[in-house]
């Protein structure tokens, strides 16, 4: 994104709008006359296209430009109108327990996990999530491929990210795994330590099957870690029609 | 793309914010499902909606029905938002009905939502848990900014410009509505509450 110098008015109207506060207002420079005029940091700007589709700018001069690789990383992770190329699926994840019904996914005896690094707000670099693909890979647990995140891991043994894509900043990236559900307790313990190490924030969810008696073994299992499930949550509530019988 | 997940509240806040939403799988039944998705949407049309829309075309607050309606392919989500838990009760009802064979998933609160999926007949098959927020959590904006913050899953509405908001409500720039219904623009799925957004709205100004 940009703003273009002469058409912007420094108005400020801009500045509240964007999701990651990239937009500043630039005084007048007295030593070369220039104008004071909003700006958009481009390090900070994770190109999501929220200052440009709010319609926010009088003078419309918030723009978009063509991103080349790996900017255009930033874009993919944080503009959900766009669709990644991988997964075919518009936003940052992929149809996980959504589709369950359908897909059996997640079956009983398993338990999907997702680390969205830099949600709620805060925003993160790629980094951050790299540090809990490396934490995660040696627990020998199974990495979504389909997810975006784990398309963009150059050595599946060690978790280490395409290394030119890590100090690309966006609104969120999802590390999402499915593991046995004995495994649980070992991989919560090394979810806390991811958190005690990144520099960034992450929403942290659970998925499980509901069990034929109503009991859903993946809260239990949260429960053993201490963990409270969350009152409110998502509910594929059955009525798709299953690929296979599960 | 947990983007209905993680809507911060207590019981109170959330027992009346529910989101209903239709999928079908990529690699299963996706072929002709964008006719199921305009069925779906015409369904949930009948009832009393807070907004709806797809990522591809927008939302009540930035589109409007026909167009997402018409928008609709084999590969789009579409979402209502909805206040009434008995409107979520008759539409489940009526889904089941239609046996359209896609996904419905419903956000909301787990007591309400599995009391409404058994008065429908239906049964939980997959659940979804939020566990909460980890790390640099002190980054976090406060509670009420961040309830609404939340309700856009993508991120895309800013705390600052709920600030802004709440700060031209106090001013008496903007009714509540107003204010609710520009938090929403930014949210392009069309899952953004704006009466919870108002209730919210009243507690930071």
């Amino acid at each position: 994104m940009r703003i273009e110098k002469d058409r912007c008015v420094c108005c400020g109207e801009c500045i509240a709008v964007c999701p990651v506060g990239a937009i500043r207002l630039r005084k007048k420079d007295k030593a070369t006359g220039a104008k004071a005029v909003a700006e958009i940091e481009r390090d900070e700007c994770v190109e999501c296209g929220a200052c440009f589709r709010y319609n926010i700018c009088p003078e419309n001069a918030i723009a978009e430009e063509a991103l080349a690789w790996p900017r255009i990383l930033r874009k993919a992770f944080s503009d959900p109108v766009y669709t990644h190329e991988g997964t075919d699926i518009p936003g940052r994840g992929t149809e996980e327990m959504k589709t369950n019904d359908v897909t059996g996914r997640f079956k009983d005896g398993y338990v999907g996990i997702g680390l969205e690094f830099g949600r709620p707000g805060i925003g993160t670099r790629f980094r951050e999530a790299e540090k809990a693909i490396k934490k995660l890979v040696p627990l020998g647990v199974h990495l979504e491929p389909n997810n975006p995140l784990t398309q963009l891991i150059a050595n599946p043994h060690t978790g280490e990210l395409k290394p030119e894509i890590l100090d690309e900043r966006v609104l969120s990236t999802i590390v999402e795994a499915i593991i046995p559900l004995d495994k649980f307790q070992q991989v919560m313990a090394a979810v806390r330590e991811i958190a005690a190490e990144v520099d960034t924030v992450f929403s942290f969810d659970v998925i499980g099957k509901v069990a034929p008696d109503g009991s859903i073994p993946a809260a239990q299992e949260m429960q053993k870690a201490g963990l409270t499930p969350s009152i409110n949550g998502k509910v594929n509530v059955g009525l798709g029609r299953p690929s296979f019988p599960f | 793309m947990s983007h209905t997940l993680h809507r911060c509240g207590k019981h109170d806040d959330l027992k009346n914010d529910f989101v209903v939403f239709c999928m079908s799988a990529k690699t299963v039944n996706v072929k002709g499902s964008g006719a199921k998705m305009r069925r779906f949407f015409e369904i949930l049309r009948k009832y009393p909606a807070v907004n709806f829309g797809d990522v591809k075309t927008g939302s009540r607050f930035n589109s409007d029905w026909q167009t997402i309606h018409d928008g609709y392919k084999d590969q789009s989500v579409a979402h209502y938002v909805f206040s009434d838990a008995a409107a979520v009760g008759e539409i489940l009802k009526e889904l089941k009905q239609a046996d359209l064979g896609v996904s419905v998933i419903v956000s909301g609160v787990f007591d309400r939502v599995e009391e409404l999926c058994r008065q429908a007949g239906l049964k939980m098959h997959t659940v979804e848990y939020s566990g909460g927020v980890m790390g640099k959590t002190e980054r976090l904006p406060e509670g009420p900014v961040l309830a609404i913050t939340t309700m856009c899953g993508h991120g895309l509405v800013s705390a600052n410009l709920v600030q802004k908001m709440a700060t031209q409500v106090k001013k008496g720039k903007k009714s509540l509505a107003e204010a609710a219904a520009d938090l929403a623009k930014p949210c392009m799925c069309g899952i953004f509450n704006v009466e919870r957004a108002e209730r919210l709205l009243m507690e930071l100004s």
